[in-house]
């Protein structure tokens, strides 16, 4: 069903009604005004306790409006696009505005050329997601017998943006997706699984879905996770943590350059941009324009045209992620919103990364508290294997690992040359040492 | 806003139909150092249908409210369930348990409603006393957020429901340093009830942000725990996520069936006998709870799950398919987050029953262990493996309160966690904001008494 639109904005096409938002809102007082309208549709096949399920068509719009008038700020969005709604949703945001305090870090992007980017299919084969997932089920249950698929959701969704500002900046976004994921946990008798999940997405429905990112490597290691024991004995050892889990970490860096902690003052690395903060094996980068990724982005919440940026470059901080509203800390926007992550892979075989480990663990899932604020993290290592004398000996239940995330990026013993590839990320495996087991 | 009565919508419903109408809409107001740094409403209305038939489900939604988008949506989830019956047919014949409800339930605050600039005010005012008193603090984060969740409801089986459930939470969050390492602790207030029930006088606050800073204050000097299996008190916000998360989690009747390790122990003892668990549909003695459900998003009339009853595994909690599966009776235990979701087997207020010791009784009843007062954030296994942080905790020696302790994990099976209670305090309080995420985020309430037993605590 196409979205209904009346009053005087039934003549308008989609990328007008944005426009629309940002001459009331000028005509209306606002010094400066920003307007995303986007609107798109998601199909959506559930997989639950192993059975087909459920067939979902969601369809969505919105518009977000900003502005900021006397250098005080107010937002608001709102899902009903009619001429009356935005009319009054104007009229709302600038009381908002006025309401609240000048801050004169408030700002809009200033004006760029305008662009229209696409990426991905807009409709989806939905044939053939029904077909990938009865194989995907079918493989799973013949491979893995005594793993159950708990849930699995296959979607695919596409979409339009369009930002526009009073400074005359107009980009447009089309793109659509595959994502699946699959959440799982295997049991013999009595015996149980920690539960685990996998996922990828994708521009095109040509790959088997459990090929996908490391789809195939958890299911298998469920099935050996259904008897599991603690490691022998405390001890400070190696971890070597898999793709599936880095971010569990990575995200403790990304958060210190990001906006709240800079602008709170609270980063760790305030005062870190050309110094070392990792080991010189990590390289990290943002690259929302990558084709080797199916996710991304070409437009940056702040209003910007999105470039691919190297955070970490051989454990050298390189820049930080701020948006616009972030200059108030003194320091430079970041190219992009982040996100679309690429870590560089090393030169070593992940056979012989273990294989150079004296006694550590395989860490496949953590499931930790949040870390404090200088970078001490304990949890439990879920999922995971333990390592002794070169090889990986049996699952492990019950084990603790802790430490300290700065330390451990300083600790990099190595990177694997073997990669992940979700879509939306692409990790290696790395090799810390330093790491309390118990 | 949206309609009470979708009654004359029920002729677009040929099969098992599920009809709802729903406006979330959120404020939200953060100030970091006395910077307004976010300042935004957001609403988001519309509407769905899901419709069963021979096992499987269809759903559709869209934000349109007009009658012609409701014929729609009906038809689009009759659509699917469609595509679903002619490639699987393995479920031929299911048949949903018949359940029929009505209420209505407008929990909209009584008194006049706030402007903008005066949620503003509120903010600056706490934000002002805590900059005065506390000058040496290095960061401090204020965030108001309030949520109204309004749904209407209309089921083939004749069902119909209205609720409006507001939520209002502000959030504060302190920063200092010590010796150049960064300590923080935060606090949560407010629950059930729009803003305004909760936030109108900021000097009603003033105690409880003393309360903290002394806390961080605490901590800042705090000494590392000592990792190992401790006795241990956890109070009611980690009792909480205990319940919630560790044992709740593993008996959403879905999760059974995807292999939760409680599918195997019902009818069991499978804790002390001082333990009942219930996830409470509405209220307890009378008081209403933080999340409060009458007619669940099946149209299912909600009514308490008694989950583990003097130690024993009595029940899961069910939806309409579940139900049919385990060939019970559904539990109300079904809802949605956004009018563009599927109702899921969901918690509502999860806690523990209160027993008969004061907290002071506990206390004294350890000799060398901790008591653990906050949870930053947990996580559960299919196995009843869990893990939280406790930002927050004192040692206890010899039957006392001692120094405060850095931040910490604290860990186990939840199962054998609570075979080691042996004290329950007779108190009972819920956690304000509880959220919990499967597949979609929704507020949940947590909560409950003190429990004394003994958990895995993490060193350094």
């Amino acid at each position: 069903m196409p979205s209904q639109y009346w009053g005087s904005l039934a003549d308008l096409r989609d990328a007008e009604i944005p426009d629309y938002c940002i001459e009331q809102l000028v005509k209306a007082g606002a010094d400066k005004a920003q307007c995303v309208y986007s609107a798109g549709e998601k199909k959506e096949l559930n997989v639950d306790a192993g059975e087909f399920s459920l067939f979902r068509t969601t369809a969505n719009h919105g518009i977000s409006l900003s502005v900021i008038k006397d250098q005080k700020k107010g937002s608001l969005s709102i899902n009903k696009i009619n001429q009356d709604d935005i009319d009054e949703a104007v009229v709302t945001v600038l009381i908002m505005a006025a309401s609240s305090m000048p801050d004169e870090a408030y700002d809009i992007s200033e004006n760029q050329p305008a662009k229209s980017f696409s990426k991905g299919p807009t409709e989806p084969e939905l044939e053939k997601m029904y077909n990938r997932m009865e194989e995907f089920m079918d493989f799973s249950g013949s491979t893995f017998p005594t793993t159950i698929i708990e849930q699995a959701i296959m979607d695919f969704s596409a979409g339009t943006s369009y930002y526009r500002n009073s400074n005359g900046v107009a980009f447009d976004e089309t793109g659509g997706s595959y994502s699946f994921s699959a959440m799982f946990t295997s049991k013999e008798g009595e015996d149980t699984s920690s539960f685990n999940s996998a996922g990828f997405s994708s521009l095109d429905m040509d790959t088997t879905l459990h090929k996908g990112g490391s789809i195939e490597r958890l299911l298998k290691e469920s099935a050996e996770h259904v008897r599991t024991k603690p490691v022998p004995e405390k001890f400070t050892g190696e971890i070597i943590i898999t793709p599936d889990c880095i971010m569990n970490f990575i995200g403790f860096i990304l958060g210190n350059i990001s906006d709240y902690r800079l602008i709170a003052g609270t980063s760790l690395f305030r005062e870190s941009i050309g110094e070392a903060i990792a080991n010189g094996l990590l390289t990290l980068h943002s690259m929302p324009l990558s084709d080797d990724l199916s996710g991304g982005y070409f437009v940056t919440g702040d209003g910007y045209e999105a470039g691919n940026a190297t955070i970490i470059d051989q454990g050298i901080l390189k820049t930080f992620l701020l948006s616009l509203y972030a200059n108030k800390t003194g320091f430079e926007r970041g190219p992009n919103s982040g996100g679309s992550l690429i870590i560089d892979p090393g030169k070593t075989a992940l056979d012989d990364i273990i294989k150079s480990v004296q006694q550590g663990v395989l860490l496949s899932r953590f499931s930790g508290g949040s870390p404090s604020d200088n970078g001490d993290f304990s949890g439990v290592a879920k999922n995971s294997f333990y390592i002794k004398d070169g090889k990986i000996q049996y699952p492990i239940s019950e084990t603790m690992v802790s430490g300290n995330i700065v330390d451990m990026f300083n600790n990099i013993e190595n990177i694997s040359k073997d990669i992940v590839n979700f879509g939306d990320e692409i990790f290696p495996w790395i090799h810390f040492g330093g790491i309390t087991v118990s | 806003m949206i309609n009470k009565d979708l009654n004359q919508y029920s002729d677009f419903f040929s099969a098992y139909t599920e009809l709802r109408m729903q406006e979330n809409r959120n404020n939200r107001i953060s100030m970091v150092n006395g910077d307004v740094m976010g300042n935004s409403i957001s609403s988001s209305s519309g509407v769905s249908s899901r419709v069963y038939k021979e096992g499987n489900w269809g759903f559709a939604s869209n934000p349109d409210l007009s009658d012609s988008a409701v014929e729609y949506v009906v038809q689009s989830a009759s659509d699917n369930v469609r595509f679903m019956n002619d490639r699987n047919k393995i479920q031929c014949g299911f048949i949903l348990p018949d359940t029929c409800g009505h209420y209505e339930m407008d929990l909209t605050t009584q008194v006049s409603r706030n402007s903008q600039k005066q949620w503003i005010d509120f903010l600056k005012d706490i934000d002002s006393y805590i900059q005065k008193k506390y000058s040496h603090l290095t960061s401090r984060t204020i965030v108001l957020a309030g949520l109204d969740m309004e749904k209407s409801l209309l089921t083939s089986s004749g069902s119909t429901s209205y609720s409006m459930t507001p939520r209002g939470i502000m959030y504060v969050s302190l920063n200092m340093e010590k010796n150049g390492e960064p300590v923080e602790l935060m606090d949560v207030f407010g629950g059930l009830g729009q803003l305004e029930d909760h936030f109108l006088d900021p000097t009603q606050f003033y105690s409880d942000i003393d309360n903290l800073a002394d806390h961080l204050s605490r901590k800042a000097d705090g000494v590392y725990a000592d990792a190992g299996t401790k006795d241990v008190i956890l109070d009611a916000d980690l009792a909480g996520i205990l319940a919630h998360e560790a044992i709740g989690h593993t008996t959403e009747a879905d999760l059974v069936l995807g292999g939760s390790v409680a599918g195997e122990y019902m009818g069991r003892q499978v804790s002390s006998e001082l333990v009942t668990l219930i996830d409470y549909a509405n209220s307890v003695d009378d008081k209403t709870c933080p999340v409060p459900v009458y007619i669940d998003d099946e149209g299912t009339p909600s009514e308490d799950t008694v989950i583990i009853k003097d130690g024993e595994l009595k029940s899961f909690m069910h939806n309409k398919d579940s139900a049919r599966h385990f060939e019970t009776k559904p539990t109300g235990n079904a809802r949605a987050y956004a009018f563009s979701d599927e109702p899921l087997i969901r918690m509502r207020n999860t806690a523990i029953e209160p027993g008969a010791n004061t907290l002071e009784e506990m206390i004294a009843a350890i000799d060398d262990g901790y008591y653990l007062m906050k949870s930053s954030n947990g996580q559960a296994d299919s196995t009843s493996e869990f893990m939280f942080g406790v930002p927050l905790g004192y040692e206890i020696k010899g039957g006392k309160l001692g120094n405060a302790i850095k931040d910490t994990t604290i860990s186990g099976v939840a199962f054998d966690v609570l075979k080691t209670i042996d004290m329950i305090s007779s108190d009972m309080t819920w956690s304000s904001g509880g959220m919990c995420g499967k597949k979609q985020w929704i507020p949940v309430g947590m909560g409950g008494p003190a429990i004394k037993c003994q958990v895995n605590i993490g060193g350094r």
